[in-house]
């Protein structure tokens, strides 16, 4: 539904700093995108919003923030880490120099630079959260990697947001040269009843390797919307893990173009749904070259009156001949009023492919349950073991090591309290 | 040690067994066998304390307590254990995992303290070859992929490692070849004690050849129909269960 004119001043306010500056190509670039948006409005009435209501966020009384404290979590590896509060940059901690691993704004402000040329190429109008995003996102991140440049340690990217009523919008380009080898995790924390809305765009050139995290720790009153557009060049590899264990209302869009032959990618996911919150993932798959691969595994757990939904779409385009793609969608309802809905859909276009998906939505194996009880394992203790066995699957793609194991106790600790949260 | 008066188990309303009795004291094997059908596993979970087994008559008694009301790990921890038929595979949770949570639990229940993880690792692998089995099946996922045997072995394994005082075996020997139904008969002899009794519920006397029992008793449509010495399974094997299930007076005697 379109905005009206009297909200329309509102945005205008909000996001005048971040629409001012920067070169005109970009300030121009922002204005159509806030028209768009505004000739949009919010999503609610087509498909893909048919299990998901922003109506909670239009209701709101939002307004952009002024720069908000940091806030990193227990026992952060090493690793390269950029902070930012409510938006704002504020700490810098990293050997790579700016123009590898900085703000986005900068980076734009030099088009000369190599990833400012690749900027808004992927995230699109098409969405009018995404439209907004660009219109009114501030300060940014990115990551350029040149041809066979490897970063070993893990790069981390806090994005706290403290602030009630809040509206943030969040973006970040990730752009890996051939050969490039690189690992992100973008942290998402706070506390209020904020608004995140995030796009980020991911570029891995051939021969090149990312593996991206997407931790979801939002505040438990907080709204969540995030897009992800990723394209891989030939032979390149991309592992993607979406960790959603905290917000109110948490959805993520994310897309991938299996763009060359033989590029291969990993889609992981795991989401927590409890109290009433609201989680929904929406991927979408696409191999356009041949000879590409994709593993898409998800796992959601819902309690409470918790709601979780996975919609997977999976898009083999003419040219893709001896594509292959699995996907599974496994959900586990820990209390009678959690629901989950998976769809799974796969549109075929190439004959000659291998094809499959799965989704199940159930409950614990009383089987196994009654198997480690015998044992002498109680009953309370034998049904967490299995709930976080379930999970924990989800970060199998992750290479064994210190950032897998971090992954796995922030996973396992917001488990616990569903678990409880399921036993009342 | 185990004392199970008049027994009546119905599974989904319907009767499955019908007023069993079966007495078994420390030191002692006995063999359960009977044809199909007749309540073997139902007699081994309703000990084990399965939910959805619902007991509408009688007693089962262990080391003088009633068991009917426990739940399945109070008694596992009271030290009683039941191999499975069919092991269930857990994807995600290690074999060793398994294998140090029942331990811990069950040497809490005996007053021990738990084994920090080098002496639990020394005293798993002194175990392990017992029943001849790989230590990697250890870092694997509870009987996830594993062949026949394995499962099995790994049943005796978790046995051995925690040392019940009574462990009912049901159907152990099924599905295993010959030289997996000898490791598996080896582990359970290696833990034959005078502190321990053992159940073999088994439909075939091939197991027997390795593992000699003190009693045998024969179950047939809910009911213990015969009870001898291990001589009775040899008759078993040759005869079959046919005249057995057909003998009326059998019936009556227990009735």
């Amino acid at each position: 539904m379109r905005i009206a004119q009297e909200e329309r001043a509102a945005y205008l306010a909000a996001g005048r700093s971040a629409m001012e500056a920067g070169p005109s190509w970009l300030k121009l670039g922002r204005h159509e995108a806030l028209e768009s948006f505004f000739r949009a409005g919010f999503p609610g009435r087509e498909e893909a919003w048919k299990y998901t209501s922003l109506t909670a966020l239009e209701k709101r009384r939002l307004h952009s923030p002024a720069p908000g404290a940091e806030f990193l979590p227990d026992s952060l590896p090493a690793g390269h880490l950029l902070t930012y509060g409510n938006g704002y940059a504020l700490s810098r901690s990293t050997s790579l120099p700016e123009g590898m691993l900085g703000r986005l704004d900068v980076a734009l402000a030099h088009t000369t630079l190599p990833a400012a040329a690749r900027f808004g190429t992927l995230a699109g109008r098409e969405s009018a959260l995404v439209a907004l995003d660009t219109a009114l996102w501030r300060e940014g991140v990115v990551l350029h990697v040149p041809a066979q440049w490897r970063v070993d340690e893990p790069i981390f990217i806090v994005r706290t947001i403290d602030e009630d009523g809040a509206m943030v919008h969040e973006r970040s380009l990730i752009v890996l040269e051939p050969g490039a080898r690189a690992t992100v995790v973008e942290l998402c924390n706070g506390r209020g009843d904020y608004w995140r809305n995030a796009a980020t765009e991911i570029f891995v050139g051939a021969r090149a390797h990312l593996s991206y995290v997407k931790l979801v720790e939002d505040g438990a009153a907080a709204i969540h919307t995030g897009a992800l557009f990723a394209r891989q060049e030939q032979d390149s590899r991309l592992d993607v893990l979406s960790l959603a264990l905290g917000g109110q209302l948490t959805r993520q869009d994310i897309a991938l173009d299996l763009a060359g032959a033989g590029a291969g990618a990993t889609l992981n996911g795991c989401f927590l749904a409890g109290g009433r919150s609201h989680v929904d993932h929406h991927t979408r798959i696409e191999h356009t070259a041949a000879h590409t691969q994709s593993r898409e595994a998800f796992r959601g757990i819902a309690a409470g009156r918790g709601r979780g939904v996975f919609d997977g779409l999976i898009v083999v385009r003419p040219g893709a001949q001896k594509a292959d793609a699995r996907q599974s969608s496994r959900n586990l309802l820990l209390s009678p009023l959690a629901e989950i809905d998976a769809k799974p859909q796969l549109e075929i276009y190439a004959d000659d492919v291998k094809c499959s998906h799965g989704a199940t939505v159930g409950r614990l194996d009383e089987s196994q349950v009654f198997y480690l009880r015998s044992r002498g394992i109680g009953d309370v203790q034998a049904r967490a073991m299995l709930t976080h066995a379930f999970a924990l699957e989800a970060c199998a793609a992750i290479a064994p090591g210190t950032l897998r194991d971090w992954l796995t106790q922030r996973l396992d600790g917001a488990l616990d309290r569903l678990v409880e949260e399921g036993r009342k | 040690m185990l004392e199970i008066t008049d027994l009546h188990v119905a599974v989904d309303g319907k009767p499955i067994l019908k007023g069993v009795d079966l007495s078994v004291q420390a030191g002692e094997v006995h063999a359960v066998m009977g044809p199909n059908g007749s309540g073997k596993s139902t007699l081994a979970h309703v000990i084990a304390g399965r939910p959805g087994y619902a007991v509408t008559a009688g007693e089962i008694r262990y080391l003088g307590q009633d068991l009917i009301g426990q739940t399945p790990e109070e008694r596992a921890r009271a030290g009683i254990f039941l191999a499975f038929q069919y092991p269930v595979e857990i994807p995600g949770v290690a074999n060793i995992q398994l294998l140090k949570s029942a331990l811990n639990q069950v040497r809490r229940a005996r007053g021990e303290t738990e084994l920090d993880a080098m002496d639990f690792l020394d005293y798993v692998q002194s175990r392990l070859g017992l029943v001849g089995m790989k230590e990697e099946l250890l870092y694997r996922a509870v009987n996830e992929g594993f062949s026949g045997g394995e499962k099995k072995r790994n049943e005796i394994l978790q046995m051995a490692v925690l040392e019940p005082r009574l462990a009912i075996l049901d159907e152990t020997d099924s599905g295993l070849d010959i030289d997996a139904l000898k490791a598996v008969a080896d582990g359970v002899n290696a833990l034959r004690g005078p502190q321990r009794a053992m159940v073999l519920v088994t439909h075939y006397q091939r197991l027997l050849n390795y593992i000699r029992p003190d009693r045998v008793h024969v179950l047939a449509d809910g009911r213990m129909v015969k009870s001898g010495g291990p001589e009775l399974a040899l008759e078993l094997e040759e005869r079959g269960y046919g005249w057995l299930e057909a003998a009326p007076e059998a019936r009556r005697a227990r009735a």
